[in-house]
């Protein structure tokens, strides 16, 4: 159901609009493909209206003592699933303003959820293990991607025309941790860039 | 330098010691010196590494604070959550729990929780928070040092720091101090626009602060030692500051008179002793050089005395060397001593006979002299033994040195107070010990007899004859030497005047001095014309004509007057000045022969030749040309006892004379002992009689026969006869008859002046009494 007004809505929206795959590999000021690194694309600098949906599950394990993806990008209203996969317990936390959440201790094989109530960052920790360090990127479109191991992201299906896009690491140097791209507007079609990033060492660990 | 030897050895002992000690002393010095430094140098890098460790602990204990707070969940969510009141409360907490004197927290936003961000450089602090993971270092808060300990806020991203501070104060270096072995003085210098200082204890040091400025700059880790004020060891620990980048430094200090100051009753004791030991080695050098000193100082004084003829001995006081050396000295001064006694006992005594000699005498007479009173005499009598060589040839040497020597005894038998000396060997001279030469006149005559008296020598009498001459003097007169000499002239006169004793006769010993200036004046008068001849005539006793003069110099002394020829001639003779006299007289007969050819006489003209002259060669070729270059007709006359003394030099003297055609003249013939054999050699034309045979003619028959057979032992020779000292007409005809050739003397006349010559020339006639005779018995 949600499916075909999903096709519904692209009829209606493709028409007069083309869209394309859009790729973005970042590299470090030393040249190194950046993994985890979001890129977020706001096509005429409009968030997405209405639901967002993303092909990866929305669910952050706690694996080896650490945070399993170290990213996870998720859409707006998110509940992520905090999976405890170690034979410890883990106590999960974030500060994030708008994503304040905890969960307190809890053992093996015990999944919990956090809803993700707005759009930014929820920056989660352990409060057992200090050396645990997760992000939650928390988007408000639809066109958004966290880059491989390789550095590259294809965002899919992006509309043509003009748009506002953002490369979002937790330790890039930056306000927010967020750079624009160059890109202000996307041809039909595939798209490339490439963006070098400057980023700090993690803190604190 | 020193003229003692106890100064010298005492400064050499005491200088020696004071140098040792001396070096000693800068020895412990530099010792305790570097031996301090080096403690103070280890303690103080221990203190460094002590300070390091507390410094290093109390970040730890800090950091551990600030780190535990950071990880503090409630805190954590506080600050991530801008709970303000509760972030404040939770450091407040923590301060008030660790003691700590500021904490505050820095967000990544700047923002500040805990402190009034105005106390503070806020940019600065956030770049080094941030610049760093869990920066700690110096920082200055309020215009003071704090130490700064920061810690990330997790959240577990970074949210901001939590900053711990604690004042780097005087309490807070005092313990740092406290932990130290040694006090040492802890102060942090932070740089501040370009220059180090120091908030804390007091003013800047500046000479400190540039030197802590200094040692960073070369990363100076060892403890230098600053001198300047007070030396002190100063190391500088770099300490990480927050702010800028230029640094802080804790420097610790340490007063080098702090470290010394434990030695220092050493130093004083090393003094103290020093000062004592050197007093005590000046006063015992002292002492002991005195000991040394002293005897060698009395050997000293000893050997001035010794040498100024005094009677010393050095006291013996010591078994050493130097009292050997006072043994050696007394026996050498005693040595010397009998030595010169016995020189001197030689010196003024007669080795033969045992008797004072002359100096003894001299002295004897000298110490008199000085004894008399005014108006008072010394008298010495010389009393010489009579034909003393006879009676030493008939006795023998030694027992006549006896003779001598016994008959001295006996003098001093008679008058005990008398010095008896030997003069001669056969003259003993007496110093009376009368002051009056009358009574001594007396006295002698009186002991006569006693003094003559037989000597036993040998067991046997031996006769003593004797004379005696004394001589007095006042003081001031005479001397002793010429007081001796009088004497002996004295005796000379009483043996001449055929006395037992006589004083000394000045009338009759005339003044010998005068007669040596006699001469210069003679050369004088020679060159005056005081000098003149005057001319005996001789009588031709066969024709009764004159026919020849003997010149005879005369001399007329201008204040002398009238000088008799025997004391010229003969002290020409004794002087030298024949030569010059004979010289004169030779060209005085040539020229006065001549003026009487003049006068139309011609006569045979006599000179006499002194004996000195005859066996001259220079004389006899000057005589020779001066006649023959005057043409005269002179004739030599010569002694007989001239020739005997160098007889070959003399006959071909006369040799010589005679090729001349100079007639020589035997003149005094039979005065002396002449030879027949001479007599013989002698090429003389003529032989002169001497008057003694000629006036005692008619005396006795001796005379007349020795006379005659003298006239005819010279005509056999070939000789004519002239007789001298014709005085009676008895005479002259008696030699007349014995056929005598020529006669001179009173009779026919005395000798005249030149003038007068002429004129008796003139008016001469005789009747010779022979011829009368003969005519009368013809």
């Amino acid at each position: 159901m949600r499916y075909v007004a999903l096709l519904l809505m692209a009829a209606l929206w493709a028409g007069p609009a083309l869209a394309g795959d859009f790729t973005v590999t970042v590299r470090g000021a030393d040249g190194k493909p950046v993994p985890d690194a979001v890129v977020m694309i706001y096509p005429n600098g409009q968030p997405t209206k209405g639901p967002i949906k993303f092909a990866w599950p929305y669910r952050v394990a706690q694996q080896n003592i650490q945070f399993n993806p170290f990213v996870l990008v998720v859409p707006v209203g998110a509940d992520v699933a905090f999976p405890n996969l170690d034979k410890v317990r883990h106590h999960v936390y974030s500060f994030s303003a708008g994503n304040k959440f905890e969960i307190k201790l809890y053992g093996h094989e015990e999944n919990r959820t956090a809803k993700m109530n707005t759009a930014g960052v929820a920056a989660i920790g352990c409060n057992i293990h200090d050396q645990m360090v997760g992000f939650i990127r928390v988007v408000d479109t639809q066109y958004a991607g966290k880059t491989d191991a390789t550095g590259a992201v294809t965002i899919q299906d992006v509309p043509a025309g003009a748009v506002v896009a953002k490369v979002w690491h937790p330790y890039l140097r930056g306000l927010k941790n967020e750079t624009a791209l160059q890109t202000k507007s996307v041809g039909a079609g595939p798209a490339r860039e490439q963006v070098t990033i400057d980023l700090r060492a993690p803190a604190g660990h | 330098m020193f003229q003692r030897l106890q100064t010298k050895l005492t400064v050499l002992y005491a200088g020696l010691f004071a140098l040792a000690l001396s070096v000693v002393a800068v020895a412990v010095y530099v010792a305790i010196t570097s031996n301090a430094q080096r403690t103070v140098r280890q303690e103080m890098a221990g203190s460094g590494a002590v300070f390091d460790r507390v410094w290093a602990l109390r970040t730890q204990r800090l950091h551990d604070g600030a780190e535990l707070l950071s990880r503090d969940f409630g805190f954590r969510a506080a600050v991530a959550t801008h709970d303000r009141p509760t972030v404040e409360s939770a450091i407040a907490n923590l301060r008030q729990r660790l003691g700590l004197d500021l904490a505050f927290t820095v967000g990544v936003d700047g923002e500040v929780v805990g402190l009034d961000p105005a106390r503070l450089n806020l940019e600065t602090l956030w770049s080094a928070l941030d610049a760093e993971d869990g920066a700690q270092g110096v920082f200055t808060i309020d215009n003071k040092p704090y130490q700064l300990i920061s810690a990330p806020i997790l959240s577990p991203t970074l949210t901001g720091w939590i900053v711990f501070a604690a004042r780097l104060d005087e309490p807070e270096m005092l313990a740092l101090e406290k932990l130290s072995a040694i006090r040492l003085d802890a102060q942090v210098f932070d740089q501040r626009s370009g220059h180090w200082v120091s908030a804390d204890r007091g003013p800047v040091d500046k000479p400190l602060a540039a030197f802590v400025g200094r040692a960073m700059h070369d990363k100076l880790l060892e403890p230098v030692l600053l001198r300047g004020g007070a030396d002190s060891l100063v190391l500088v620990k770099p300490i990480k500051a927050l702010d800028r980048g230029g640094g802080a430094a804790l420097v610790l200090r340490y007063p080098m008179a702090q470290a010394m100051a434990p030695y220092r009753p050493l130093m004083a004791a090393v003094l103290i002793v020093g000062l004592l030991g050197a007093t005590l080695v000046a006063a015992a050098s002292w002492a002991l050089s005195r000991g040394l000193a002293k005897p060698i100082t009395a050997l000293d004084i000893a050997a001035r005395r010794l040498q100024r003829g005094e009677d010393v001995t050095v006291e013996v006081t010591t078994r050493d060397e130097i009292g050997r050396l006072a043994e050696s000295f007394n026996l050498m001064a005693a040595e010397i001593r009998e030595r010169e006694a016995e020189m001197i006992r030689q010196a003024l005594h007669d080795g033969e006979t045992g008797l004072p000699n002359r100096r003894a005498l001299e002295r004897a007479i000298e110490k008199r002299l000085a004894a008399v009173g005014p108006g008072e005499q010394v008298i010495i009598a010389a009393i010489g033994f009579d034909r003393f060589t006879q009676v030493r040839a008939a006795i023998g040497y030694e027992l006549a040195t006896e003779l001598v020597a016994k008959l001295g005894q006996r003098i001093f038998e008679i008058a005990p107070g008398v010095l008896v000396a030997r003069m001669t060997t056969s003259i003993i001279c007496v110093v009376s010990d009368s002051n009056n030469l009358d009574d001594l006149l007396k006295i002698v005559e009186e002991a006569l007899p006693a003094l003559e008296a037989p000597i036993e020598l040998g067991g046997e009498p031996v006769d003593v004859h004797i004379t005696q001459g004394l001589a007095a003097t006042t003081l001031g007169e005479l001397d002793a030497a010429r007081l001796i000499e009088r004497s002996l002239i004295a005796l000379d006169q009483a043996r001449a005047a055929h006395r037992k004793f006589m004083a000394f006769d000045a009338a009759a010993y005339g003044d010998p001095s005068a007669n040596l200036s006699l001469m210069s004046e003679m050369l004088e008068a020679v060159r005056k014309g005081e000098l003149y001849l005057n001319h005996q005539p001789k009588l031709d006793l066969r024709t009764g004509a004159i026919t020849g003069v003997e010149a005879l110099a005369r001399w007329n002394h201008p204040t002398r007057g009238f000088i008799r020829p025997d004391l010229f001639v003969g002290m020409a003779e004794e002087t030298g000045h024949i030569r010059a006299l004979t010289d004169y007289v030779l060209a005085q007969a040539i020229e006065d022969q001549a003026r009487l050819r003049a006068a139309g006489h011609d006569v045979l003209m006599s000179v006499n030749i002194s004996g000195r002259l005859i066996d001259d060669h220079a004389f006899a070729q000057y005589a020779i040309a001066q006649v023959a270059a005057a043409g005269a007709r002179l004739c030599f006359e010569i002694t007989e006892t001239a020739v005997i003394g160098n007889p070959d030099v003399a006959l071909s003297v006369l040799d010589r004379l005679a090729e001349a055609d100079i007639p020589v003249s035997i003149d005094d013939y039979g005065s002396g002992l002449s030879s027949l054999a001479y007599l013989k050699q002698i090429r003389a034309d003529e032989l002169k009689i001497d008057k003694a045979f000629v006036t005692s003619l008619e005396a006795g028959d001796k005379d007349a026969l020795l006379v005659k057979s003298t006239i005819d032992l010279a005509h056999s020779l070939g000789m004519k006869v002239t007789a001298e000292g014709v005085e009676t007409r008895e005479g002259l005809a008696a030699l007349q008859l014995m056929g005598c050739d020529l006669a001179q003397g009173y009779h026919v006349a005395k000798p005249m002046g030149l003038e007068k010559l002429i004129a008796f020339l003139g008016e001469w006639s005789i009747e010779l009494p022979a011829r009368d005779d003969a005519r009368k018995t013809a």
